[in-house]
C-alpha cells in the first residue's frame, strides 16, 4: 500500500487494539460495578425484608405470652377470694350449728323463756293468718306443755284483736314435730291449705339467711370492698 | 502476495482476536455478575437465620424469665391467701360469743303483729 510505512500500519492496529481493550475494560468495570450494586441492593432489600418478618413475630409471642401472665395471675386472685369467702362461709355454718346446740337446750334449761316462746310462737302465727280454726303440732315432749298454754293464748289472741277475734286451736296429737328441733309450731289451718313454719329451727335458718351481711360483720369486721350499705 | 499483503492480514488477524478477547472479557463479567445476584440471596439468607436465631434466643430465655416469675406469684398469692384464711379464724374466735349471743336473742324475739290488712 502506498501512504503508510509498515511501521505506521503497525502502531494504528497496536492502536485499535489498546482502543478495543480499553473499551472491554470500560465495559467489565461497568458491569462489575453493576453487579455490585446489585448484589448489594438484592441482598439489603431481602434481610430488611425478614427482619421486619422475624421482629413482628416475636412481638405478637411476647404479647401472649405476657396476656397469658395476666389471665394467671388474674385466675390466681380469684381463687384466692374463693377460697376466703368459702372458709367465710364454713365458719359461720359452724357457728349456727353451734348456735342451734345451744339453743335446743334452752327447753330443757330454760323453761320459763321456751314456754313464753310457745306461746309467742303460736300467737304469732294466728296474727298472721287470722283463721277462726287452727290446727298446732308440737314436738312430743312439748304436748302436755301446749295443752296448758292453749287458754292463755286465745285469750290473748282476742285481747290483741281488741275482741274481734276468736280462735279454737287444735293440737295434732297424730303427727308431731321430731323431737330433736330446738322447739316451736307448725300451725296449719283450712285443712292443711295454710301452714306456717314457727319452729325455732327455720327461725334460725330465716335470721342465718336475712342476717348473713350483719353477722359476717360482726365477726369478720366491715368489708372494705362493699359501696353500698343500704 | 506481497510483504505488504501479508501484513495487513496479520494486522485483520490481530484485531479480530483482540475483538475475540474483549467479547469473552465482558461476557464473562456479564456471568459474573448474575452469580454475584445469585449469591446475594444466599448471603442474605445467612444474614437472615443469624438474626433469627438471635431473636429466638432473645425470646426463650425471656420465656423462662416470665415462667419463673409465673410461680413465685403462685407461691406468694398462696401465701397471703393462708394468712387472710388464719386471720378469719382469729376474728371469729375472737367475736364468735357476741354474734352468737346476738343470734340467740334474735330468735327468741318474737314480734307479734296483726296482720297489717286488718281492720280493728
Amino acid at each position: 500500500m502506498a501512504g503508510m510505512s509498515d511501521a505506521e500500519v503497525q502502531g494504528q492496529i497496536a492502536h485499535m487494539i489498546a482502543f478495543i481493550e480499553q473499551e472491554a475494560s470500560e465495559k467489565v468495570e461497568e458491569i462489575e460495578c453493576k453487579a455490585e450494586e446489585e448484589f448489594n441492593l438484592e441482598k439489603g432489600r431481602l434481610v430488611t425484608q425478614a427482619r421486619t418478618k422475624i421482629i413482628e413475630h416475636f412481638d405478637k409471642k411476647i404479647k401472649q405470652v405476657e396476656l397469658q401472665k395476666k389471665i394467671q395471675h388474674s385466675n390466681l386472685l380469684n381463687a384466692s377470694r374463693l377460697q376466703v369467702l368459702k372458709h367465710k362461709e364454713r365458719l359461720v355454718n359452724n357457728l349456727f350449728e353451734t348456735i342451734s346446740k345451744d339453743s335446743a337446750r334452752v327447753s330443757s334449761d330454760d323453761p320459763k323463756k321456751y314456754k313464753q316462746a310457745l306461746s309467742d310462737l303460736t300467737l304469732q302465727a294466728l296474727c298472721r293468718v287470722l283463721e277462726p280454726n287452727v290446727t298446732v303440732q308440737v314436738r312430743q315432749q312439748d304436748l302436755q306443755l301446749m295443752k296448758s298454754l292453749l287458754p292463755g293464748i286465745k285469750e290473748r289472741y282476742t285481747g290483741i284483736s281488741q275482741g274481734k277475734y276468736q280462735v279454737e286451736i287444735a293440737i295434732d296429737e297424730q303427727n308431731f314435730l321430731p323431737s330433736d328441733l330446738i322447739g316451736g309450731i307448725v300451725l296449719t289451718a283450712q285443712g292443711g291449705k295454710i301452714t306456717i313454719n314457727n319452729t325455732l329451727d327455720e327461725r334460725l335458718k330465716h335470721i342465718g339467711r336475712q342476717m348473713q351481711p350483719q353477722i359476717r360483720e360482726m365477726l369478720f369486721g366491715p368489708n372494705p370492698n362493699r359501696t353500698f350499705m343500704d | 502476495m506481497t510483504v505488504g499483503m501479508a501484513q495487513k492480514t496479520e494486522g485483520i488477524q490481530q484485531l479480530l482476536i483482540a475483538e475475540k478477547k474483549a467479547t469473552e472479557r465482558v461476557v464473562d463479567a456479564r456471568k459474573r455478575k448474575a452469580q454475584r445476584i445469585k449469591a446475594a440471596k444466599r448471603e442474605a439468607d445467612t444474614e437472615i437465620q443469624a438474626f433469627k436465631n438471635e431473636k429466638d434466643a432473645q425470646y426463650k430465655h425471656y420465656e423462662a424469665e416470665i415462667l419463673g416469675k409465673k410461680s413465685d406469684n403462685e407461691i406468694q398469692i398462696q401465701q397471703v391467701t393462708t394468712k387472710k384464711v388464719q386471720e378469719l379464724d382469729v376474728m371469729l374466735k375472737k367475736n364468735s360469743t357476741t354474734a352468737a349471743d346476738a343470734v340467740k336473742s334474735m330468735l327468741f324475739k318474737i314480734d307479734i303483729q296483726l296482720h297489717e290488712n286488718v281492720k280493728l
